[in-house]
């Protein structure tokens, strides 16, 4: 018996995953308090504290579904924690509410046309929530019997006994029944789902209570409580799905595989269409609710004058996410045109935002972002080492200084030290140099590189 | 402070008593749910059972009757049992968003959702990627 459900592998099994650390690894929420009131470090966020505060503010806007079409914009000088920002906030909506995350500079792209790659990105980050609702009865197996007829041909009957916790009932089988039972190998102290609608049956695993039945028994062998309640239950599952998911499956030439292949293609403004009219048309009878969730857009300067009047036009529809975008640049040309404005971002756009800057990080704070790096990174360090690391953090930049943890740490290995001290990282820094001294250098040697004559800034359209 | 004290005892009380009714529910529901099966077993006994008259015990009395009245007098009750378990389910849900706003939690999202037909959940399912 056991090297038969061994063979019925359906279960998923658990691989672990060795996964890459990446820069914002660290960031689990916005570590605000109940009140709001943003904690000095908390959740992986440190300093910051405006910001924070203004987008725990805006997190519960987006919660109670008030802000849906508008955009904020996360301002500040490269190094300030906008991204990281963004993450916590993130983080702290759930899985319930839907997040896209993309860099500006993603919109470029031979295949698909840059509206569509922002239509495609808004549609991600709108939920729709059902509901699934289905009649099943469920309990667990107390005896299963069923009478062959002598012949061998014929009809089959049985009778099924399923208890729970509260109650015991005694079923007549029919002769699909049966069959069904017989294929999924259902036996006494398995606990099993019957669905109403379809017959369906779904052996969830075998009771506690007879764990001790058998000596050996496969790794596959899921052992559950005898559920608990009345034997036929109604079972409510919420799935949030998002706008974007209905469409491709509804985009007739890929078909569903399209959804797992990533490559989706353009879908047809028709197909978007029908699936508007079809969720309008569940939201009037009760059947679905839209979930505004986030969009978030790196790198914002990077879009040009189509895209922001695009998206200004499409934070107006009713269907609209929430808007995050974040930039690092001053006043700078808007891309496509000649013309200046603040943040690269036209004023009509700037006008929908609201913009929460971001200031640059204090001492302390810089070692408390490097600790927290450091723990991230399973990487011990010397108290002057920080100190010396948050220098070069506070001279140079924080990003070159989280990028010496790593490399820190791989020197003090090879001497077969447990601990970072100030010798790696000095050792480090003068390994890779950061972008200032990479600068001083070029322009020493300047001479001995090829191409090395200076050309005049040329005007790019 | 001994306003506060008086308050917030009111509060325990409401939560206590709300959470105490949706307990009782389901508490009914079970036995709704143990009587239909009941019916059930019942009626697959009479049909296999074909003679004019059965006993039948109603309540604590024990009557002999037609087997044909006893078997309406079954679907009857079952029906009713069919009827109230619905009216309680959808109560519940009503009364655990209640005890959630006394709580000072969010209601439970998707929770008063008309439920998916069929064919389109079939669909839909594509999305979540289970195949059923």
């Amino acid at each position: 018996m056991a090297a038969v459900s061994a063979a019925k592998c359906q279960e998923v099994r658990e691989i672990t995953r060795i996964e890459r650390i990446g820069a914002h690894s660290h960031i689990r929420g916005l570590g605000l308090d109940d009140s709001l009131e943003p904690r000095h470090v908390s959740q992986g966020m440190v300093g910051q504290l405006m910001a924070r505060r203004a987008a725990g503010v805006v997190l519960e806007m987006i919660k109670d579904g008030k802000i849906a079409g508008r955009a904020i914009l996360l301002a500040g000088q490269p190094g300030t924690g906008k991204t990281a920002i963004a993450m916590g906030m993130a983080q702290a909506l759930g899985m319930d509410t839907p997040f896209t995350s993309m860099a500006g500079s993603e919109i470029y792209s031979l295949e698909m046309s840059k509206t569509e790659a922002l239509t495609q990105a808004i549609r991600k980050s709108i939920g729709v929530r059902i509901k699934e609702e289905t009649e099943i009865i469920e309990g667990e197996v107390v005896e299963i019997q069923v009478d062959r007829p002598a012949t061998g041909v014929g009809a089959k009957v049985g009778k099924l006994t399923l208890k729970t916790t509260e109650m015991e009932t005694i079923y007549d089988l029919g002769n699909k029944m049966i069959d069904s039972l017989m294929k999924e190998k259902v036996q006494a102290g398995d606990v099993i789902t019957i669905d109403k609608a379809t017959g369906k049956i779904n052996r969830l695993g075998r009771s506690f209570t007879r764990a001790r039945d058998y000596d050996a028994t496969g790794s596959q062998t899921r052992f559950v409580q005898c559920p608990e309640g009345e034997l036929q239950k109604r079972k409510e599952v919420v799935h949030t799905v998002t706008l974007h998911e209905i469409d491709v499956i509804n985009s007739r030439t890929h078909g569903f595989l399209a959804l797992f292949s990533g490559d989706t293609g353009e879908i047809k403004s028709e197909v978007r269409d029908q699936i508007n009219a079809k969720v309008a048309e569940w939201r009037e009878e009760g059947k679905a609710e839209i979930v505004p969730g986030v969009l978030f857009i790196d790198e914002v300067h990077m879009l040009d004058i189509e895209c922001f009047s695009f998206l200004n036009r499409a934070l107006e529809n009713e269907m609209a996410p929430v808007v995050i975008m974040a930039t690092n640049r001053g006043i700078t040309r808007i891309r496509g045109t000649n013309y200046k404005s603040p943040h690269g971002i036209p004023i009509d756009l700037l006008d929908r935002m609201i913009i929460v800057p971001t200031s640059p990080y204090q001492e302390k704070e810089l070692k408390e972002i490097l600790k927290i790096r450091c723990e991230e990174e399973d990487c011990e360090m010397a108290d002057d080492a920080l100190t010396v690391l948050t220098r070069i953090a506070l001279e140079t930049s924080l990003r070159y200084a989280i990028q010496l943890i790593t490399t820190a740490s791989l020197v003090s290995r090879r001497r077969k030290s447990m601990e970072v001290n100030i010798d790696d990282v000095k050792r480090v820094y003068s390994l890779f140099l950061d972008e200032n001294r990479s600068t001083q250098f070029l322009k020493e040697y300047q001479d001995d590189f090829m191409f090395n004559e200076i050309q005049e800034p040329m005007e790019i359209s | 402070m001994k306003f506060n004290e008086q308050k917030a005892l009111e509060h325990i009380q409401q939560v206590e008593e709300k959470a105490n009714e949706i307990l009782t529910d389901r508490q009914e529901v079970i036995a709704l749910d143990k009587r239909r099966n009941n019916d059930r077993v019942g009626m697959r006994a009479l049909q296999k059972e074909n003679c004019g008259k059965i006993w039948i015990t109603i309540g604590s009395l024990l009557v002999k009757m037609p087997s044909k009245t006893a078997e309406e007098l079954l679907v009857q009750d079952q029906r009713e049992c069919d009827i109230e378990i619905n009216k309680l389910r959808s109560n519940l849900k009503v009364k655990v968003n209640e005890l959630r706003d006394l709580e000072l939690n969010q209601p439970v999202p998707g929770l008063m959702l008309q439920p998916m037909s069929y064919q389109e959940l079939s669909a839909i399912k594509q999305i979540l990627g289970q195949n059923s």
